[in-house]
This record gives C-alpha cells, sequence and structure tokens, in this order.
C-alpha cells in the first residue's frame, strides 16, 4: 500500500473544511470493506484518507422521526439487519443488509458507505430504491437531500459534489401497506458478489415498484402502477408483458466474470416473477 | 484398546498449538535480521524479456538486493522433480501469468513492495498457448526449448509425454459390443488455495545454508537445494513446519531456490511469503479433455474401454508427467474390463505449472469414466448401481494385469453406500440420485526411516520424516509408539519436519505416510522391543526366546512386568535410553509401467441426491453419502475429517471452482473474491460419511492410506444425480448454475 | 515519507502505546509489531476470515481495518481467549471434536465461534454454518468445527 495522511475529523464541519480542501485526493473511510482493498491494490492512491467514525454527528444511530427514519452514515449492516424498525417497515432493506458479505464484513461495512462506492451490484440499492430513500449530504454549501434513484451514476460514480459527504440515509415510513423482498443470484451459497440482485414491493394500492441491479452501469427502478403485476388474479402473460417493459433498461455487461449477460437477463425475469409472487403473498398474509 | 491407541481417537498431537494460535507456521518464524522478498512479476501470459532496469528500485531506501537471471549462476540452473525444465528465474521469456522475473530483498516489507513496483521490465507480448486445441497445433509455438529433452521424437512438439496402457485387443472385441458409447469429459483447471499461501526462507548457515518451507517433501527439497548450490546434503537443512495445507500444490520446490541464491548473495536470511494470488499462479490442477469410447454388452458388462485423456500442464512439468501416467494408467477404475487402450498425454501450455493435487490427476479421467458408465447405464435402461456391481473386480482379481490385483471388498463398499443413500427407493418428483466409484493406487515406490527413542522415565521420542499438513499423521505415528511401548500418548513427542535430525522419508503423498512411514515407525518400536527382550532375558536370566513385549507389558515367563520395571533397571545407574530403528521400503520395479505396483488402492463409493432449481440451474444437494475401503482407521476422528474434507473440496471443482482466462492468456479471477471454494454455507444438506475396516491392508494394523478417496468421483455422482433428477446430460465441470441452466434450455423438449 | 501516528489499542487485555504507519493494517501491527502471529494471513480481501479478531467486541477481518482505526479500541485475538494457560470451553471442544486439521483456519474460526456463542448461546447448526460462513477452511472441516461449537454451547449449559 502506498502512504497517505490520515485525518479523524471530530465534528462535520471539520470534515467537509477537509474534503473541501483536498477534493479528488482525499478518500472517506467508514467500514473499509471497500476502500481498504482498494488502497492495497493501488487503484485508490488517496494523498489523505479521512476517517469519519469519529464525526459526532454522523455516528452509528438509526432514528425514528417525523414519519422516516433516519439510518446515520455510520451505521453498519449488521446492526441495521437486526433493528426492528427497519425490519418491521422496511424488511426487503434488513434482507439485504444480513447478506452483504459475512458477519465480519458486516460488522464493518455501513449502509452509507455502500451507497457510496456505487457498485451496479450492492445489495442494497434495490430496496432503496424502492423504498424511496433518500441521501442526506452535507458539504460547504449545506444540507441536502438527494433521492436515490438521482444519486447512482454509475459503478463507483455518484453525484455528489465537491467537499460533500453522506451523513445518513432517510426512508419514509410507508403511509400505505406493503410488502417487499429482496432476492439475489449468486455463484454458491456461501457469501457472494451478487450476479442480480433484486427487490420488489407491491402496496395495497396496486402498486409494484420493482428496482435491480448488476445488469447495467447502475441500479434500476421501475414502477407498474396498472395493478396488473400486483393482482394475485391477474394472468401470466399480462404480467410478462410488463416484466418486459420493466426490463428493457437492463444491459449486463458481456465482461463480467461472473455471469453472461444471457444469464443475467433470464434470471432477472426469473428472480422478478418470483419475487412478485412472494411479496403478493407477504402482502396477502400481512407478514 | 486404550484412550490412545490404534482405532481411538486421542486429541490431535499438535491440536493444542493450532487451537491457541501458538502453531509456528512458516510465515510466524522469525528470523533476525531477515530481508523481505518480493517477487517481480509481468501482467502477461507470455512475453519476451527485453531487458530489465533495476536502478529506481536499487535506489529505495532498505533495499539489499534486485535479483534477475543476469545475478544468477550462468547458465541458469534449472531444476524440477521429473524434467529440470524450471529455472530459478525466468530467462529471457515469461511462460506463464505470473512467472517471476526479478525478486527483491529489502528491510522492510513495504521497501521491497515499492522496489518491485520501480523494477522496469521492457518485454515483448507474445503469443500464448493456453488451451490443449492450441497446443496441439502444428502452426503453434513451442512452449518448451526442443533442447531441454534431446532424444525425444516429441521435443518439436507441446506434447511432453505420450505414455501408453492396457490390455487385450480392444479393435478384435469392439465388434461383440451391443452398445458403444463415446463422449469426451472436460475437467477445469482448479487451483489448491490452501489458506496458508507457501513461504520460503532461507539463511547462510555456517559453511551450509538452512531453508525454511511450507514443503512436504523435506528431503526432496534438500536434494535440489543442494544439488543447485554444489552443497553436500548435510550442509543443506531443510525445516519444514506442518503445512496450513498443502493438498499436493506444496510437494516440490517453487521458490526455494530463488530465496537460497538471494540469502547467499546478501550473506543474509530472506523471507518470500507469497500472497494467495501469488500462489494461484504458482499452482493447480492439470485441466483434461478425455474421451472415452466404451462397449458393453446388453447386460452392461463391459467389453472394452478406450481412453484418450489428455492433461494440459502448464509451462514447466513440475510433477504433472506422473500425474498424467498414474491417473492415465487407473483410468479403466476398478472394473474387470477385458481390452482396454488408454493414451495418457501431459500437454505443455503457457500456464500456471501443474502439480500434484488431491486424487493425482485421477479425479478428471474418473468424471470421464464414471459419467460414461452412467450414460450406458441409461441407454441399457440398466440401474446404474447394478451396472458396476457387473462389472466391479472382486478381492484378489487382476483387474489390471500388471499391477496389484484388487485388495478390497469394494462391493461391500458400493453396497454400504447404496444403502446410506437410499439407493431404489421412492423418490419425489423434481429429485435425482447419482453413484459413482473411484479408485486410485497408492504409491509405487517408497522409502521411509523412523527413529524411535524410549527414554529412562518410558516417555517416547519419534523421528518421522512425513508431512502433518492436517491429515494427522504425526497423532498417528504418536499412537503406533502409544500402543507399541505403552506409553500415555501425552507422553509421546514426534520430531518432524528437520532434515538435520530426523531421518530420510522419500515423501508425503499419494496417502502413503500411515502404511510407509506407519510401518517404519512401527519397525522403530519394534527394534526397542527387541532390545526389551534382551535386557529382560539378561535381568531375569531367561531364554530371549522366552520374553514377548506386546503393548507396553513385558511377559516372561510366569509374570508380565510393565515395561518401566524393565527399562530403568536395564539402564542401570548410568540412566541412558533405548534407540529403535525402522526402515519401511518399496522397491521399484523396472518393468512395471508406472515402476512400480500399487501398494494398496485407495476405493470410494460416493452417493448424492440432488435437487435441480430449473428456474435458475442451482443444485441443492441433499443428501451426500461417501464410504471409502480403509482397512483400519487408526484414528477414526481423524478419518472422518479427511474423508468429508476431502468429499467437500470435490464439491470444489464439482460445483464452482474454474480458472477463467482471457484472451490473450492471463488469469482474470486471481484471489477470492471470484474464485469461489466451498464455505461452510455450501455444505450439502447432510453430509455422512463412512468407511469400511476389513484389516486388509499393508500398514499397520491393517491399516491403508486414504484421504484422497473422498474426492475422486464426488463431480460423476453430482452429475449423475442432476440427470436423474432433470434429464440433462453435463459433460464439462464445473457445474455452475449458469451452466446447469444453459443446458436445461437446450434440453430438447418432450 | 511514511506518516506514523500513535495509537493506544489494548490487546487482549493489556493496554498497549504502539506508533504504526497509517497504511499497516491491524493484522500487520498484531502479527509484526506485536509478535501474536496466531491471526493468519491469507486472502487480504475481507474473504477468507484468516485474519479474524475481535474489534470492541465485534469480528473483523483485521485485515481490512488500519492500524490507526483500532486507536482507543480492545482487541481480542486468539491468543486471548485461553485464561491463565486454560483452554477456553470452545477451545477444548474443538480439540475433543477433532475440529482442527491444518490448522490454519482455526484461530478465525473460533474468534467467530467465540462472537456467535457470546451473540447466542444456544445456536442450532444452521446457525452455526452461517455464523461462520465467513471462516473458509478447504480442509473443509466444516462439519467438526460446527459441532465443536454445537458441543461448546452444550458445555456451557451444564
Amino acid at each position: 500500500m502506498h502512504t497517505f495522511e490520515f485525518a479523524r475529523p471530530a465534528t462535520l464541519a471539520e470534515a467537509v473544511a477537509l474534503l473541501d480542501a483536498h477534493g479528488p485526493d482525499a478518500r472517506l473511510l467508514a467500514g473499509g470493506t471497500d476502500l481498504v482493498i482498494r488502497l492495497r491494490d493501488g487503484t485508490a492512491r488517496p494523498a489523505v484518507v479521512i476517517d469519519v467514525k469519529r464525526i459526532a454527528e454522523l455516528r452509528p444511530a438509526i432514528r425514528q422521526a417525523d414519519g422516516r427514519v433516519t439510518i446515520s452514515a455510520g451505521t453498519v449492516m449488521t446492526d441495521i439487519a437486526a433493528d426492528d424498525r427497519v425490519r418491521r417497515w422496511f424488511p426487503a432493506l434488513a434482507e439485504a443488509a444480513a447478506v452483504v458479505g459475512s458477519v465480519q464484513i458486516r460488522n464493518r461495512a455501513t449502509l452509507a458507505g455502500n451507497v457510496c462506492n456505487a457498485s451496479p451490484a450492492a445489495d442494497t440499492a434495490p430496496s432503496l430504491l424502492v423504498y424511496g430513500a433518500d441521501v442526506v449530504a452535507a458539504g460547504p454549501g449545506g444540507t441536502r437531500r438527494i433521492a436515490v434513484d438521482d444519486f447512482f451514476v454509475r459503478s463507483g460514480v455518484t453525484t455528489l459534489a465537491r467537499g460533500e459527504l453522506v451523513t445518513a440515509i432517510e426512508l419514509p415510513i410507508p403511509s400505505r401497506r406493503q410488502a417487499a423482498v429482496h432476492l439475489r443470484r449468486t455463484r454458491r451459497r456461501g457469501h457472494d458478489l451478487a450476479s442480480v440482485t433484486l427487490c420488489c414491493a407491491v402496496d395495497e394500492a396496486g402498486v409494484t415498484r420493482l428496482a435491480y441491479g448488476s445488469v447495467g452501469p447502475r441500479p434500476v427502478l421501475v414502477v407498474d402502477e396498472s395493478g396488473v403485476l400486483a393482482d394475485p388474479a391477474a394472468p401470466d402473460d399480462a404480467k410478462a408483458a410488463i416484466f418486459e417493459q420493466m426490463f428493457a433498461g437492463a444491459s449486463p455487461s458481456p465482461r463480467s466474470m461472473r455471469a453472461s449477460p444471457e444469464y443475467r437477463l433470464a434470471m432477472l425475469r426469473v428472480l422478478g416473477r418470483r419475487a412478485l409472487r412472494i411479496a403478493i403473498d407477504r402482502l396477502a398474509t400481512g407478514e | 484398546m486404550s484412550a490412545n491407541g490404534i482405532g481411538a481417537s486421542p486429541a490431535r498431537v499438535g491440536g493444542i498449538g493450532r487451537v491457541t494460535g501458538s502453531q509456528l507456521y512458516v510465515a510466524d518464524i522469525r528470523l533476525q535480521d531477515v530481508l523481505h522478498v518480493k517477487l517481480v512479476t509481468l501482467d502477461c501470459a507470455r512475453a519476451r524479456i527485453v531487458s530489465i532496469d533495476t536502478s529506481a528500485a536499487e535506489q529505495v531506501p532498505g533495499v539489499r538486493l534486485v535479483m534477475t537471471a543476469a545475478e544468477l549462476p550462468q547458465p541458469v540452473p534449472r531444476f524440477g522433480p521429473q524434467f529440470s525444465d524450471r529455472p530459478v528465474l525466468a530467462v529471457g521469456e515469461t511462460k506463464y501469468h505470473g512467472e517471476p522475473v526479478a525478486a527483491v530483498a529489502a528491510e522492510t516489507k513495504d521497501a521491497a513492495e515499492e522496489a518491485a513496483r520501480l523494477v522496469w521490465v521492457e518485454y515483448e507480448e507474445l503469443p500464448a498457448i493456453f488451451s490443449i486445441a492450441a497446443a496441439l497445433d502444428p502452426a503453434s509455438p513451442l512452449v518448451q526449448d526442443p533442447a531441454i529433452r534431446p532424444n525425444d521424437p516429441l521435443a518439436g512438439t507441446n506434447v511432453l509425454r505420450e505414455h501408453r496402457f492396457g490390455w487385450g485387443d480392444v479393435d478384435a472385441v469392439a465388434a461383440s459390443a451391443d452398445l458403444v458409447v463415446e463422449n469426451t469429459y472436460t475437467f477445469p483447471m482448479v487451483t489448491h488455495f490452501a489458506i496458508e499461501p507457501h513461504g520460503f526462507m532461507a539463511a547462510p548457515d555456517g559453511d551450509g545454508i538452512a531453508v525454511w518451507s511450507t514443503i512436504q517433501h523435506p528431503n526432496w527439497l534438500q536434494k535440489i537445494i543442494a544439488t543447485i548450490l554444489g552443497l553436500p546434503l548435510a550442509k543443506v537443512r531443510v525445516f519444514a513446519p506442518d503445512p496450513g495445507g498443502g493438498f499436493g500444490g506444496k510437494q516440490h520446490a517453487k521458490l526455494e531456490p530463488l530465496v537460497a541464491f538471494m540469502a547467499l548473495e546478501t550473506g543474509r536470511p530472506c523471507r518470500l511469503i507469497l500472497t494467495l494470488d501469488e500462489t494461484f499462479q504458482a499452482v493447480r490442477r492439470s485441466s483434461t479433455e478425455v474421451r472415452v469410447r466404451a462397449g458393453f454388452r446388453s447386460d452392461g458388462r463391459l467389453v472394452f474401454r478406450d481412453i484418450e485423456a489428455n492433461y494440459l500442464v502448464g509451462a514447466y512439468a513440475d510433477i504433472a508427467d506422473r500425474t498424467v501416467s498414474k491417473g492415465g494408467y487407473a483410468s479403466s477404475g476398478p472394473y474387470r474390463v477385458p481390452a482396454v487402450r488408454i493414451v495418457a498425454r501431459s500437454i505443455l501450455s503457457h500456464t500456471t505449472p501443474s502439480t500434484a493435487f488431491r486424487g493425482f490427476g485421477n479425479p478428471q479421467p474418473i468424471w470421464a469414466v464414471e459419467s460414461n458408465m452412467d450414460e450406458a447405464a441409461r441407454a441399457l435402461g440398466i440401474d446404474p448401481l447394478e451396472i458396476r456391481l457387473r462389472n466391479l473386480a472382486r478381492r484378489g482379481e487382476a483387474f489390471n494385469p500388471s499391477d496389484t490385483p484388487a485388495d478390497g471388498d469394494w462391493e461391500q463398499t458400493v453396497r454400504r453406500a447404496a444403502e446410506l443413500i437410499g439407493w431404489g427407493s421412492p423418490l419425489p418428483p423434481g429429485r435425482g440420485r447419482g453413484i459413482a466409484v473411484g479408485m486410485k493406487s497408492g504409491p509405487t515406490t517408497g522409502l521411509s526411516y523412523s527413529t524411535v527413542r524410549l527414554l529412562v522415565d518410558g516417555s517416547v521420542i519419534v523421528y518421522a520424516g512425513t508431512s502433518d499438513m492436517g491429515q494427522g499423521a504425526r497423532t498417528v505415528f504418536a499412537q503406533i509408539a502409544a500402543q507399541e511401548l505403552g506409553a500415555p500418548i501425552e507422553w509421546i513427542t514426534v520430531v518432524m519436519g528437520d532434515t538435520a535430525v530426523v531421518p530420510y522419508d522419500q515423501q508425503t503423498s499419494a496417502s502413503r505416510s500411515t502404511v510407509l512411514m506407519g510401518n517404519a515407525v512401527l519397525a522403530a518400536c519394534r527394534d526397542v522391543q527387541a532390545k526389551l527382550r534382551a535386557m529382560a532375558a539378561r535381568l531375569h536370566g531367561v531364554d530371549e526366546a522366552q520374553v514377548v513385549v506386546q503393548r507396553g507389558v513385558v511377559r516372561l515367563p510366569g509374570r508380565d512386568l510393565p515395561i518401566l520395571d524393565i527399562l530403568k533397571p536395564g539402564l542401570g545407574r548410568l540412566g541412558g535410553e533405548l534407540i529403535g530403528n525402522g526402515e519401511m521400503r518399496k522397491d521399484a520395479e523396472p518393468d512395471h509401467p508406472l515402476g512400480g505396483s500399487a501398494a494398496f488402492y485407495e476405493f470410494n463409493c460416493t452417493a448424492v441426491e440432488a435437487e435441480v432449481d430449473e428456474g435458475t440451474g442451482d443444485i441443492t444437494l441433499l443428501r451426500h453419502v461417501t464410504v471409502s475401503d480403509v482397512g483400519k482407521a487408526l484414528n477414526p476422528l481423524q478419518a472422518r475429517g479427511q474423508d468429508e474434507g476431502a468429499a467437500i473440496q470435490g464439491l470444489g471443482h464439482t460445483l464452482m471452482e474454474h480458472y477463467i482466462y482471457d484472451e490473450k492468456g492471463r488469469i482474470r479471477n486471481l484471489g477470492a473474491i471470484d474464485y469461489r471454494i466451498p464455505t461452510s454455507m455450501d455444505l450439502p444438506l447432510e453430509l455422512h460419511s463412512e468407511i469400511v475396516e476389513n484389516g486388509d491392508g499393508p500398514g499397520p494394523y491393517g491399516s491403508k492410506g486414504m484421504s484422497e478417496g473422498s474426492l475422486l468421483c464426488v463431480a460423476p455422482a453430482v452429475a449423475a444425480a442432476v440427470r436423474d433428477a432433470t434429464g440433462v446430460v453435463i459433460r464439462d465441470l464445473p457445474l455452475t448454475p449458469e451452466r446447469v441452466w444453459r443446458a436445461l434450455q437446450e434440453r430438447p423438449t418432450p | 515519507m511514511t506518516a506514523m501516528i500513535p495509537i493506544q489499542v489494548t490487546v487482549n487485555g493489556r493496554a498497549r502505546a504502539l506508533v504504526v504507519a497509517t497504511h499497516h493494517t491491524l493484522l500487520d501491527v498484531l502479527r509484526d509489531d506485536l509478535g501474536l502471529t496466531g491471526t493468519k494471513e491469507c486472502c487480504l480481501v475481507g474473504e477468507c476470515g484468516a485474519c479474524t479478531v475481535m474489534l470492541d467486541g465485534r469480528v473483523v477481518d483485521s485485515c481490512l481495518v488500519l492500524a490507526v482505526e483500532a486507536d482507543r479500541a480492545q482487541v481480542t485475538t486468539v491468543e486471548g481467549l485461553a485464561h491463565d494457560g486454560h483452554l477456553s470451553p470452545l477451545q477444548q471442544a474443538f480439540l475433543d471434536k477433532g475440529a482442527a486439521q491444518c490448522g490454519f483456519c482455526i484461530p478465525g474460526q473460533l474468534m467467530a465461534a467465540h462472537a456467535l456463542l457470546a451473540e447466542n448461546p444456544h445456536p442450532t447448526i444452521p446457525e452455526i454454518l452461517e455464523g461462520l460462513a465467513g471462516n473458509l477452511c478447504r480442509c473443509a472441516g466444516y462439519q467438526q468445527i460446527s459441532e465443536a461449537v454445537l458441543a461448546a454451547a452444550e458445555a456451557a449449559d451444564r
């Protein structure tokens, strides 16, 4: 590993100032499960590494207020997967957080870090999209909220501006009854990066929200408001037609080692159908 | 049977070190004043080295040496267990992705890494061969300089060796077959992925050299180093701490010669620990294309087998060609076949040198032959279990006319596996069962010496040059000494892994050590017992012939005495000890196609019940049963660990493991993220292992070697279950979900 | 110029004051600076778990933790499991059940099991297999390892 300066700001203001001063020469360190690998293989060569874990405002916390659940940037996957409120209102996010890597990884990896790393295969991304999450970012110009769908650009690239860092992820508590599930395809049952990762939610108004990742440069959210997908009695071919529209945006890379484009596109459909069925069942049973 | 003796499962000797973290593996050993070594490699499958500029690297503070081929004796020494083909450092050309071009020795790891990055190699990428088809194409470049094997008619080709085996006349009997099944089956390139990466250290040692290595064959390494450095053996001391997993990938010298030269050049200890990625570039199993054409009668009896096994080995032979000859030779399996013709080839390529890997060339043809057998069973409408039983060699049968006859009741093993899987009982729809057998020859030659010292207080030191890399050799030898000399196992120390102290052992491979070294230890104990008999005779005024020493008890006419009651008075006031020596030798048989017949066979039957998710191609192994014929399990707990471990390791190449190459022959999936091995979550829902113990082995107490058997036929058993469940036949490993899915897509609709 | 930072870290109950390079990991410091070689180095990408240690009560891959991040933290390694020279019940169970073959993955397995039992004193075998899923064993002694963890859990009940 190349050497670097190490900073441990104690406040958000300090962190923003450092980030703004160094720009692309600085990297933020939360859980380290992505960054340390890049530092070691040389794909990241910052002059400064800024550890966010001592910033008071970012300390691990999951709070509920004003119809929202707010997950601070320092919160790790283990705690997200175990949190009662997340499991109650955002069960697909809990499911996703529970399969990020191994126990050791989940004890360090933060949701904010996962989102900022912006891998198209990020397992938490589909459920964040489905649940309409917002990324809260603080920067030199102040604080702003960015809808997760407007946050991802492509692998490794987000819409954060210079000097900005994510302070929290906010999820609006659903006003309608809804049920969701997270599914994914891996090469083995043991922990793995996904070759398709997908979240599907249906609500009592018949709206189906579906998001998928690892089949293109960024995760994609699609919504069916026709009510056809969510209707257990609707015929399969009607649903298939809607799925085809939904998946038209998928463009898996032919260079991937994990799975061929053909398999990924096929699994998108298989997982989409299965996720829909599970979501409909969960909504019906009130799970 | 005491709690420590044979057939018991006392706690692993060396176990405490393993559970406390106090055991010192090579990477844990601290040498004073050590220099850290970092390799320089090219991101290229094959390249002509134009020039190497080390000046920037040498400027890095703390760098003591930057070594290239130019700094070595000229011509650059070459070594290898079969051919002296591997240069200490690449000479003029790198022949595989990761072949070291230079090496840096520095005061710190950081300095070595930084300097290694600054070694500037000007090179020209060359076309690389990394498939069998490319290697056999006469228009393709030669991987190896023909001068390395003069007088070899194959020297102008990429075929390193072509082995022909067989008996009977295939062409004469072929017409009498009612069914001929012919297909080609492929086995992927996979790597050992021992959790401990290879490690090498060397230090000047007086007028000689000391070498530390994760090596499985310390005496073999000693010979290589002595030859390369021009030193007498007695001046080369090899320390071989228990490796953290070997599986064959640590059998033969790799980078010890380089580190030795660096130590002598700098006058300091040098230490090189490979990264995991570097181990993938250092060792692998040969991949294969095996064409099997087999003829059967309508009742399922084999008429002939015609096998062509092409093994793609790496750029340097290592021991790969031996895996080809051993695997090819046995490829017709444990069956009675009137006529067999085998051609087995080792074919060079610009890839990681393949080497020994658990199974030693056998899993690949077994994948082909057992799958082919399954296809024949289906075509004939005969139960796959039944077809095997009809053809299986019986005990004592010379199924291979030039080799040891069947040395076990193999039918018993097969029937037990069938019983455990519930063969023949109804299955719910969507589920399938598969069964397969695997057989592997044990060592063909061998030589192990052991010394056993019975100390004045009855405690014992056993010297055995075997390498204990998890199979539990240390414990087994202690158990033998406990059994024979009556010492509790806590009073026995087993010394291994130091060529200056431990007598010669040929090697640790082929599951040989319980039989070969075990017998040597046993002989050494018997030597001690003979001395005790003489002592007892002298002390008690009886004839030696009237004294028996058995299990720690000295039996005189009329009384039994514990050993100590003879030993203490017998040694007298000066004290001392009794030293026993034992030797176990299996000599070469010059006329034998492999140089020697099999000391024993490992025989295994594996049966699997599986379900396939036809939407995704996922295979769920509901039940995996593995039964091995072991003669006698000296330590059942360890035997179980080996059998289950081998079975799960076999699931690796069956379901998920393979190197992925780019179009230029570079490995794309170096490292743990994209090379998948089985985790605890990938276990079959039920995995059950059993052993058959008929006391019919040549080892101590009727034991045979074991620990490779359970890996041999995992793949064909699983593939057969997949076929049983879905109707798809897949002839290429691994059976990843995507590949199974593809096969399902291509399945002809009924 | 390598940046060096002083840290205070408690390792196996003993307070240590160290000066560490910013780019060295906790794994590097444990093994090279403190001589605690029980924690092993293998994949360096957080996949194999050979480097597992407890950091402030949670198991982590120490190859992915910069040493500086361990400032003011409590670290427990395999060397910290035994007490006064006596094996912990978990270590004893690993011995009794033959869980260790080559032993290289075992320190990591022990740390993961230790954490699992602290969180879930009565795990089932599937829960054990999942709790230890971040620890690769190429000897593939998973069954005996999980039986050892179960035995340790049951011993603790008695």
